[in-house]
């Protein structure tokens, strides 16, 4: 039986707020929440499938958290384990820089051997670049709630329907 | 694009390092935070632009700097750049608060622009990244000379939206040099967010285009992402010696400067989550969470940087403040001493020599005789050809392309790569055609600014060596843009001698002296002259002429004709004209020096004349013969018997129709008329 575990800061907004909708959306699957914030690697280590958040900072940036948070488990192997993305961006006012963040994340997890799932289709977003796009999808679902609040529920059903069939 | 090599981590970097950049850091901050109180308190600091939230590429731009073989060009927001770089507490304060022991410029400069001469940490002006330039050619230089070095220069990422800007990367890419361009973009210029600066998110993109350019993009709030970065660029430009544009993303934490508000511009939202983002903060918190200090440890850290804050404090203001007596001191380097022709006069006959001959012959004589010169300019050396006009006509065969060669059409670029070649050492002269022709000189006139002031800016530590020459004056139906004067303009802008020869002779002395003394030097050039016979004389292969010294061309009692370039011989011809006509007896002044002006000459003929006719090709209103027609005043008025005349252009610009420019510029006719009549006062 998988151990998950979503991660993410508990100090943010929508981040936090998106998280708690995909935890609902899971249901009946036991998800652990863990703060990326004083997470330590061992605690970290014990999970089998990761559903980690983020919001792009700047211009493509990782948030402080999750920069703070990485070095901690750069030289452990995440070979066989399952690394699931979501990601808070705002297209309008970034759009060369769409979601960079969960790119980044799932570049980071990939190099030490965990396998993304949960991508997710382009459909409906409007920017010009991003990090986080491989081929036609997104390496996770990205949420835009400064333009498109509306669209985060039924993306996170859409999503966790997606990540159900590949658990 | 270049990937960063991953030195630096929270993990593998030793204690010893970490220390050394938090203790940097720290005393940074508490400078930076220190700053403002000075001017709350009316102590001075009345420019500080604050780096909080720069900190990660700011230390590492210091860490990346070598003393021993760098060049550092920090801007005015780069405390921290500074202190990395090895500047200390005192040494920042001082600036500050413009004391006279201020290493950058002894209280000259506006506070906050750091400067350490001795070790190549240069003193930059306020027409933010126009430094560039300089780096370039320093840069250079350190091509020239195979210097293993590198030339940093930091700037904001608004002020790369100056053309200068663009013109310094072209030239290190066209030329391949090794410059670092650091780019600390914080989102703003002032209050003006960067998207209205241009379109691409990250400025460096602009440049993407660029051949011979490398890009290093990082996180400048990040301290391993930026060390990283830097110790990359440094060694990729050592390697490959093409330059890299090296562009950090910082934050601002605070407002631009102390004359900004950024609550008029910022909301709360903004201005917390900025505060989230304390470089600093970032840096402690992960010394602490992966263990490589404790609390305790960090504290004691802190502690003691309060007490050197303390300490550098006190001495800081104990310091002697600047002399009011002092103001003249560098105003403008001392020439060199022409011990052979002391008033610039030769008895040599014989061979006459064309001007143009006279300026290619010396020119080639003074290459010989300096290893280290060098010429650059447009349409300067293109095998047959040498210059618009071929004054340096064979100088690139000769001498070969490293010292003598074409410039892009980017005036601004020529000029400031001459003033930051001549940073690279001062035994360096530099001759420049500062464009085709005069006309095409403004452009380069931020440099020309900034160039005039640097010996005095600096308190005496640099002086850019440069000559520039330009070809001047009208008299060839060349219509607006190639018949202009413009001494008149640019004599009142102290730290430039600027001379304009009539005479084959006085050119070749004057451009000897020129490229033989320290300082910068405008030549003007009355290209009407370069063939024509009535200029030509016997030139000795030695002459200089001494700055600061008329010639009389004639002797004479009952008017004075003060003139100099392309009127110098229509004066004589009046002059002449009025002896054999009128039996009158004119006496012509050649000034040939306008900046150091040969006023003991002057005044000595109007004392013997007591009627003076000022003549020059310029025109009357605003032109300097009212500056030489007030000195008159002022300092003969006793002496004189009538009023002090002027003949020159109309105020007009020059036309193109060779009837238009005749009714402009002046001739021996219009001055034989005002001449009689003043004679007849």
């Amino acid at each position: 039986m998988s151990k998950i575990a979503i991660v993410y800061s508990f100090h943010t907004q929508n981040t936090k707020k998106a998280a708690e909708m995909v935890v609902k959306k899971m249901g009946k699957n036991h998800v652990e929440k863990l703060n990326v914030e004083d997470t330590s690697a061992e605690e970290f280590m014990q999970f089998d499938t990761y559903i980690l958040g983020s919001a792009t900072w700047f211009e493509g940036e990782l948030p402080n958290h999750w920069d703070e948070f990485l070095p901690s488990i750069e030289e452990r192997d995440f070979s066989g384990k399952n690394v699931a993305l979501f990601g808070l961006a705002d297209q309008v006012n970034y759009p060369d820089f769409f979601g960079d963040a969960i790119g980044r994340l799932a570049e980071f997890f990939q190099v030490r051997g965990a396998k993304i799932i949960g991508h997710y289709p382009n459909k409906d977003y409007s920017f010009t670049e991003s990090f986080a796009l491989r081929g036609d999808k997104f390496v996770g679902v990205i949420l835009d709630y400064e333009n498109q609040a509306d669209m985060a529920e039924k993306r996170i059903e859409e999503w966790v329907k997606i990540l159900d069939k590949e658990l | 694009m270049i990937k960063t090599e991953v030195k630096y981590g929270i993990k593998t970097t030793d204690k010893a390092t970490l220390e050394k950049w938090y203790r940097l850091m720290t005393l940074g901050r508490a400078l930076d935070d220190r700053a403002p109180n000075y001017l709350k308190q009316a102590i001075g600091w009345s420019y500080h632009a604050p780096y909080a939230g720069h900190d990660g590429i700011q230390l590492a731009i210091g860490q990346a700097f070598d003393k021993n073989t760098d060049h550092l060009f920090p801007y005015y927001r780069d405390m921290l750049t500074a202190i990395s770089a090895g500047l200390t507490a005192e040494e920042i304060i001082l600036n500050g608060i413009s004391k006279a022991t201020d290493l950058a410029s002894a209280g000259r400069h506006m506070s906050n622009h750091f400067a350490k001469p001795e070790w190549n940490i240069h003193n930059v002006s306020s027409a933010t990244g126009n430094h560039t330039l300089h780096a370039v050619g320093v840069g250079r230089a350190m091509s020239r000379y195979n210097h293993k070095g590198v030339a940093i220069s930091s700037q904001g990422e608004s002020s790369v939206s100056e053309g200068y800007v663009y013109e310094a990367i072209n030239g290190a890419s066209r030329e391949k040099l090794p410059v670092i361009f650091v780019f600390q973009d914080n989102g703003y210029g002032i209050s003006v967010p960067k998207s209205d600066q241009t379109a691409n998110a990250k400025v460096a993109d602009n440049f993407r285009g660029f051949k011979n350019l490398e890009f290093i993009y990082c996180n400048g709030k990040d301290v391993f992402d930026s060390m990283n970065a830097m110790e990359t660029a440094k060694k990729y430009v050592i390697e490959n010696q093409i330059p890299v544009i090296v562009h950090a993303n910082c934050i601002r934490i605070h407002s631009h400067s102390n004359s900004d508000r950024h609550e008029l511009y910022r909301d709360d939202y903004e201005l917390n989550y900025v505060k989230e983002y304390d470089p600093l903060g970032k840096f402690r918190r992960m010394l602490l969470r992966y263990e490589r200090f404790t609390e305790a440890e960090l504290l004691a850290i802190e502690q003691e940087i309060k007490a050197v804050v303390k300490d550098a404090h006190k001495k800081a203001l104990a310091a002697p403040d600047p002399d009011p007596k002092s103001i003249f001191d560098f105003v403008i380097p001392e020439a060199i001493k022409v011990e052979k022709y002391p008033d610039g006069i030769h008895q040599l006959t014989g061979e006459k020599k064309k001007l143009i001959e006279g300026l290619n012959e010396t020119l080639k004589a003074e290459f010989r005789h300096n290893p280290d010169t060098y010429i650059w300019g447009q349409d300067m050396a293109n095998k047959d050809k040498g210059g618009i006009f071929n004054v340096s006509k064979g100088m690139q065969q000769e001498f070969g392309v490293e010292r003598v060669f074409n410039a892009p059409i980017a005036e601004d670029f020529i000029l400031g790569t001459a003033n930051g070649m001549s940073r690279f050492n001062d035994k360096i002269r530099i001759v420049v055609e500062g464009a085709e022709f005069a006309d095409y000189f403004w452009p380069a006139m931020e440099q020309y600014i900034d160039s005039s002031h640097d010996y005095w800016r600096s308190n005496g530590a640099f002086t850019p060596n440069v000559t520039i020459r330009l070809a001047s004056g009208g008299y060839i139906g060349g219509g607006l843009y190639h018949s202009q004067n413009i001494e008149g303009s640019l004599a009142s802008i102290p730290g430039v001698r600027i001379v304009y020869p009539s005479f084959a002779d006085d050119a070749a002395g004057l451009l000897r002296s020129a490229m033989r003394s320290k300082g910068m030097t405008l030549f003007l050039e009355p290209k009407a002259l370069y063939n024509d016979p009535i200029a030509a004389t016997p030139i000795p292969d030695d002459f200089m002429v001494p700055f600061g010294k008329a010639r009389v061309r004639r002797t004479g009692k009952d008017l004075t004709i003060v003139t100099y370039g392309n009127t110098t011989h229509m004066s004589l011809e009046v002059a002449e004209k009025m002896q054999k006509e009128l039996g009158i007896s004119v006496e012509v002044i050649d000034i040939r020096s306008l900046v150091p002006l040969d006023e003991e000459s002057i005044l000595k003929s109007v004392k013997k004349t007591g009627k003076v006719l000022v003549v020059h090709e310029d025109k009357v209103f605003g032109g300097f013969g009212g500056e030489i027609a007030s000195i008159i005043t002022e300092k003969a008025f006793e002496f004189l018997d009538a009023p002090v005349k002027r003949v020159g252009s109309t105020y007009t610009p020059v036309g193109f129709n060779r009837i238009l420019e005749k009714a402009i510029l002046p001739n021996a006719d219009k001055i034989f008329d005002v001449a009689v009549k003043l004679y007849q006062y």
